[in-house]
């Protein structure tokens, strides 16, 4: 067998030195986009600052390598007790973020969208905002300027941004992009424990029986987190996991449920059915402690699995299976993620859960519980302190007149200046298009590439007469406001995070930020003054933020008033609530048998199955689901700029089953009723045949939410993700990802880039494999 | 098999590539990445299998042996190292010799380049990068006995077989106790496994 | 039916792992690593010692003629011309040790064909002067791993090039300078009696004559300095490196180079001072090096010029047909057919008995090991 030799061109003379090696062995490529020859390794002294990973909620320990010139180089594993040493590909190269030439380093401003972004100084950028702020509040009303912020934010900038909006800014309408993300499980343990935090830390998945997993790809997503599913199986445990693909922890699991997407509540409602039928209920757990099981178990006798089973498409013996081995484990526990929450019925599947771990009496104990996945960084600390349209520090409501009492007073202010609840951030958005809202600031967010029906949103943003947007690399939102504030990565400065365990730990600063770079803080404190509130504002760095947070939470459910800064280094993180500095903070709920609810008990919650909100038809037969890929990070404006990971999984794809009669890389265009995409085939038969899949870390044309809908769970107003109707059709030539906006007068690091343009999806869903690349 | 060494178990693998990422942190060869992660089973399942150098002991490194250079060296304790950059010609030989696929060759710096167990991180006592932060265990850095103490009951092979010929290697892999008398097949077609006949 | 299948069948050997030494025994930094034990078997130690002794005695006879039966040898320089006799032994040893190994024997045959074939020389002649040029004047590939090592190591090859070409034939009495009028500055150069040139000692050229060896010194210190600085602050350099493999041939050419160079300082800024004790230091520490050069890091001196060897195969087996051998089961180009022939056969001397693997390439040989650890050891977790 002979193959043309690719070095040599026919009629060429063969190049001195023939290059040929195999494919895999031979090129360097996958070197991060560093080259070979170019990356300078001379000693300068290296110190490790300890601190935490920037991206999900695992909240990985790790050291930043620092040289002699004070520059973040390279990292170094930690053995942090959350994850011993172990870390995922993005947190290895998070720390390329720190020194990358993307980063924005001054204010970018313009007077309208028609114009090019020209850099400007921090005092023109700043007061063009405030008096935009002014003019539009002047013209509108206080409400028609809203402030959107994020759960990748350290705490103390969360609290900043609640209390700016509800103090500087005077506006009712402040939300994050947490809504996107955790508030189904947080409305579900609200109404269940009155308490929004996972029960279980997670050490206890090492003691449990039987783990079952819900709507969550751990290995993709919160990879770090396996080792805890796979000791836990060391150890004997059971893995049940539900999800429509077969992802990497589902390949081995020794239940897969490939239930439907959009079933979740259907399913469990019918699980809970054979756990009744079969008297696995803990009748005695639940005559203690919880409340309304009687209708519940009414409810769920409607649900016997030969019916679930039909709307879930899963064999009903898996149900009857599932329900024995979860009921039938002394300790069984349960987590689950954006799978079961991205829906309009988000908050229900989460209390479907909670039920089944009611009902089985796994709750509060070392081994048996319950728990949420927090997707991002500071995705639980981001949801406490008030920067939610709803929710004022603490975890307070600001609908409940002693809260707002409470906080007016730490705060200094009158009652009647403190305004009423705002809207979500989807619902912001339609607030935008219909002009009620027309002046926006976006802290730590990328709604251009995050929100779903990218059509309505870019209109809504269109449509404000105002933008501003911090941003330390330029997203494609800020691409298209009228102010970028550069601000600072979060190895520039120092703050606390809390993990998926409500466990908070202290990320440490590294290096100075780069000139003209400010923090977060710095740019909110200096608005805030310029709009007159500097007073209540005079915050000179993170510290004195969280003292105020301290004070502002004591007392509360989520109370941070033991937690200081030299604890946190100390210990290595404290979960909340810790009431008291010689408190050792709470890492597991409910161990004596009482919920938050003032009568201590669970409260169960009757739950019925919907069907979606975007109805199947003929024309639209699929199920389309989107999620992550492990190589990049929610909006992909931070990963989509680091050579390896871009390297790893260059562009996203659409995952079709065999059946569908498409080959591996043949151009498939995604139809919904939004719109239509094209993205090259990966055919696997890992994925339902009735469902599709595309990964939104990737801006239009490329964007998985250009598809989605924006149909909200009326509860927690979260989108509806995971799950609209859909066809798939052959197309002439896929959808070329476009390069990662920059300032003006740049370009994307390409380094960086050299493998964006690949036409082909990836080997695997977790990204081409090391041969595979060009 | 050395006694600390790495162990591959690809039923933990989640084929994330963390392994990938971190060879590159590496100081002896920063920016470039050593191991190997491929996806087998591409079409049916998202297994993933990672590969690092296996340190063959028997045959004693095919790759040191087939050099015409002599520029692959043995460490006492069996740790085949890269090429030695004064020595390697670029021939390839090692890369197309080892029957495991490890080594990688740049061509136009005439030089081989395999991972060699992170020599220097073993000698300050820690393990390599990629058993280091693999988030599942998949590649576990220790002895057989410290394996063991983390997942009770485990078992390790460390002889692959090809064709006719079998290798023992320095790193080891997790095989299920039925399994462990038999070496793991290496890849090439074989006619008798695990004491079964399967033409 | 697969041509080569063979059978899973070996006793029980792995269910009783061996007990596992203790802690860590990584080479510590700076400690050598062993080469795995030479199997030299003795009919090759036989020849080796015979090209050793048969190189020696053809360079004492060189130098006997060369030098007019000794008439033109300086006694003062035999040290030095012993220790090129030691030299010449050592690197004849070692290199036909080197060259009965399986893999370079068979790879040192094809180059030989590839150079002395007729044909070859017919249809690409420039092939080999400039691949000569490429791989050992210019050392492109050197430039591929790092723009600074390649100059630094252009410094050190060419002086000690310029050096070895001025020394050797003058300690073997090769080379003469006689004043042809009286003392000087009138000079003739001749080279085994011959004369090639006279030159006066006060123009350019005759300062050139007198001072290639310092310029060399200088070229070759610029460059030792560049490695040794680096060897101190690279961290790869740093975390691999061992003091008798990767130091030692750079102090030794520092040290040669700057005894060399105050030897000139002495002679003209000191009138001779300390002349004496740096003639000792500077020659033993030339005799050192010149001894060393078959052990260490110096003998890629004399390997280098296989990659040419391998090159100038690959290259003509390549143009030949055009075509390279593609992987059996993807059906990627691997290498040319004569190249992986040449490896089976390589694997095949050394009995590894897995040469018909050369064939796949890496990627589907560690796919389908993947796939037959999936199929036939375990699934899932």
């Amino acid at each position: 067998m002979t193959a043309t030799d690719p070095a040599t061109t026919p009629g060429q003379p063969v190049p001195l030195d023939p290059s040929l090696a195999p494919p895999g062995t031979r090129n360097f490529r996958d070197a991060g986009g560093i080259p070979a020859d170019r990356w300078h390794a001379d000693q300068n002294g290296e110190t490790l600052v300890p601190t935490h990973c920037c991206f999900c909620g695992v909240q990985c320990g790790m050291y930043l390598r620092v040289d002699r010139g004070g520059k973040v180089f390279g990292v170094e594993p930690r053995n942090h007790d959350i994850n011993r040493m172990r870390l995922c590909p993005k947190g290895i190269n998070a720390y390329q973020q720190v020194n990358h030439p993307d980063r924005l380093t001054a204010p970018l401003m313009r007077r309208n969208r028609d114009e090019e972004f020209r850099e400007v100084s921090w005092d023109e950028a700043l007061d063009h905002t405030v008096a935009e702020i002014r003019r539009i509040q002047d013209e509108y009303g206080n409400d028609a300027f809203g402030l959107l912020g994020g759960a990748s934010l350290y705490s103390e900038k969360t609290y900043l941004v609640g209390k700016f909006a509800r103090v500087a800014l005077k506006t009712r309408h402040v939300d994050y992009n947490g809504r996107l993300c955790m508030v189904s499980a947080a409305g579900a343990n609200k109404l269940a424990f009155g308490i929004d935090r996972a029960g279980n830390p997670f050490s206890d998945i090492l003691l449990t029986d039987c783990l079952l997993i819900a709507g969550s790809n751990v290995g993709e997503c919160f990879p770090v987190m396996t080792q805890y599913l796979w000791g836990a199986r060391d150890r004997g445990a059971t893995l049940i996991v539900v999800d429509p693909r077969e992802t990497a922890i589902a390949r081995t699991a020794d239940i897969h449920v490939a239930l439907k997407p959009g079933t979740d509540s259907a399913f469990f409602n019918a699980v809970l059915h054979v756990v009744v039928a079969e008297g696995l209920t803990d009748e005695a757990y639940l005559a203690a402690h919880a409340t309304g099981w009687e209708e519940v178990r009414k409810t769920v006798a409607d649900y016997p699995p030969a019916r679930s089973a039909r709307i879930c498409g899963v064999p009903a013996e898996q149900i009857v299976q599932v329900a024995r081995m979860f009921a039938g484990a002394g300790k069984a526990m349960a987590w689950h993620a954006r799978g079961v929450e991205h829906h309009s019925q988000g908050v229900e599947n989460c209390l479907s859960i909670i039920n089944l771990c009611a009902a089985t009496g796994n709750i509060g104990r070392p081994g048996a519980g319950y728990g949420t996945i927090t997707g991002q960084g500071n995705g639980q600390g981001g949801r406490e302190h008030g920067q939610k349209s709803d929710l004022l520090p603490g975890g307070r409501s600001i609908t409940n007149p002693e809260h707002r009492r409470q906080i007016c007073e730490i705060w200094g202010i009158d009652e009647s200046e403190l305004p009423p609840a705002g809207t979500s951030m989807m619902e912001m958005v339609w607030q935008m298009q219909r002009k009620e809202i027309r002046g926006l600031v976006g802290i730590c967010n990328n709604p251009f590439v995050s929100l779903p029906h990218y059509a309505t949103v870019k209109d809504g943003y269109d449509t404000l007469q105002f933008h501003a947007q911090f941003d330390f690399f330029l997203s494609e939102t800020a691409a298209n406001a009228h102010v970028v504030f550069p601000v600072t990565v979060w190895a520039e400065d120092e703050g606390v995070m809390a993990n998926a365990e409500a466990r908070v730990v202290k990320h440490n600063k590294a290096q100075e930020p780069p000139a003209g770079v400010r923090t977060d803080t710095w740019v909110i404190c200096e608005l805030a003054r310029r709009l007159g509130a500097g007073g209540k504002f005079d915050f000179p760095d993170s510290r004195s933020v969280f003292e105020e947070l301290r004070v502002a939470s004591a007392g509360t459910v989520n109370d941070y008033y033991g937690i200081t800064y030299e604890r946190l280094e100390e210990t290595g993180g404290i979960a909340w609530p810790c009431p008291s500095t010689d408190h050792p903070g709470t890492p597991r709920l409910f161990e004596d048998g009482r919920t938050y609810h003032p009568d201590g008990a669970i409260h169960l919650q009757v739950v019925e199955w919907h069907p979606p909100m975007d109805p199947y038809s003929e024309e639209y037969p699929l199920s389309l689901t989107t999620g992550r890929t492990v190589a990049h990070f929610l909006s992909g404006n931070q990963t989509r700029r680091l050579g390896a990971l871009v390297e790893q999984t260059p562009r996203p794809w659409v995952e079709v089953h065999p059946s569908h009669g498409f080959r591996n890389g043949d151009p498939v265009r995604v139809v919904t009723r939004r719109g239509s995409e094209v993205f090259p085939a990966l055919v696997t038969e890992a994925i339902r045949p009735d469902t599709v899949f595309v990964p939104y870390h990737w801006p239009v044309p490329t964007a998985a939410n250009a598809l989605t809908i924006d149909a909200l769970d009326p509860r927690s107003k979260i989108p509806e993700y995971k799950v609209c109707a859909a066809r798939i059709e052959a197309a002439p030539h896929i959808d070329e990802v476009p390069a990662p906006p920059t300032a003006p007068g740049q370009q994307a690091y390409p380094e960086t880039q050299v493998s964006r343009t690949d036409p082909l999806p990836p080997t695997s869903p977790q990204g081409r494999g090391t041969s595979e690349r060009s | 098999m050395m006694g600390r060494t790495i162990f591959i178990d690809p039923g933990r693998c989640i084929g994330c590539q963390a392994c990938v990422s971190a060879c590159r942190e590496c100081d002896s060869h920063r920016g470039k990445s050593m191991i190997h992660l491929d996806y087998p089973d591409e079409g049916r399942s998202v297994a993933s299998f990672p590969t690092v150098c296996m340190h063959c002991e028997d045959p004693v490194a095919p790759c040191a042996e087939v050099c015409p250079a002599d520029a692959i060296l043995v460490t006492a304790d069996g740790v085949v190292q890269q090429a030695d950059t004064t020595r390697c010609i670029g021939c390839a030989n090692c890369v197309n010799a080892c029957p495991f696929g490890v080594p990688k060759i740049d061509l136009q710096a005439k030089l081989q380049m395999k991972c060699n167990l992170c020599y220097d991180r073993t000698a300050y006592g820690l393990a390599p990068m990629c058993a280091t932060v693999c988030p599942t265990g998949a590649l576990f850095y220790g002895t057989l006995e410290e394996l063991q103490a983390e997942r009770p009951g485990v078992q390790v092979a460390d002889s692959f077989t090809f064709g006719s010929t079998t290798v023992t290697t320095g790193v080891a892999m997790v095989v299920p106790a039925d399994k462990v008398q038999w070496p793991v097949p290496g890849g090439l077609p074989v006619v008798e496994i695990n004491g079964k006949d399967v033409r | 039916m697969h041509p080569y299948r063979g059978r899973v069948t070996e006793p029980p050997k792995t269910a009783e792992p061996a007990p596992a030494p203790g802690p860590a025994q990584g080479p510590a930094p700076g400690t050598p690593a062993a080469e795995s034990p030479p199997r030299t078997p003795a009919a090759v130690r036989r020849r080796a010692t015979l090209a050793g002794t048969a190189v020696s005695v053809l360079l004492i006879l060189a130098i006997v003629f060369g030098s007019r039966l000794l008439r033109d040898f300086d006694s003062a320089l035999l040290p030095y011309a012993v220790a090129t006799v030691f030299l010449a032994f050592g690197v004849a040893y070692r290199y036909t040790v080197w060259i009965s190994a399986p893999g370079a024997r068979r790879l040192f045959k094809q180059g030989r064909r590839s150079f002395f074939s007729a044909a070859n020389f017919r249809k690409a002649p420039t092939a080999l002067p400039k691949m000569t040029a490429t791989y050992l004047g210019f050392q492109k590939f050197l430039g591929a791993r790092s723009h600074a090592r390649w100059a630094a190591h252009q410094l050190v090859f060419w002086g000690c090039l310029l050096a070895a070409a001025i020394t050797f034939p003058l300690t073997w009495g090769w080379f003469t300078f006689t004043s042809s009028t009286g003392s000087g500055p009138g000079y003739e150069m001749r080279i085994w009696g011959f004369k090639i040139i006279e030159f006066d000692a006060l123009s350019v050229l005759g300062w050139l004559m007198f001072h290639g060896l310092d310029i060399a010194a200088v070229l070759v210190i610029a460059g030792a300095a560049y490695f040794l600085w680096r060897r101190m602050r690279d961290r790869g350099a740093v975390t691999g490196q061992r003091f008798a493999y990767d130091l030692v041939p750079l102090i030794a050419l520092v040290v040669v180079s700057v005894t060399g160079l105050l030897l000139t300082f002495s002679s003209i800024f000191l009138h001779g001072g300390g002349y004496e004790f740096l003639a000792i230091l500077h020659m033993v520490s030339v005799v050192f090096t010149l001894i060393y050069i078959p052990f260490g890091k110096f003998f890629h001196i004399v390997q280098r010029p296989a990659a040419v060897g391998m090159q100038l195969f690959k290259y003509t087996s390549r143009r030949k047909d055009g075509e390279a051998l593609a992987c059996r089961r993807c059906h990627e180009p691997i290498d040319t057919a004569p190249y992986v022939e040449n490896l089976r056969g390589t694997m095949r001397d050394l009995d590894l008995g897995f040469d018909e693997w050369a064939e796949y390439c890496p990627r589907c040989k560690r796919v389908l090991r993947g796939n037959a650890y999936l199929d036939h050891v375990k699934k899932g977790f």
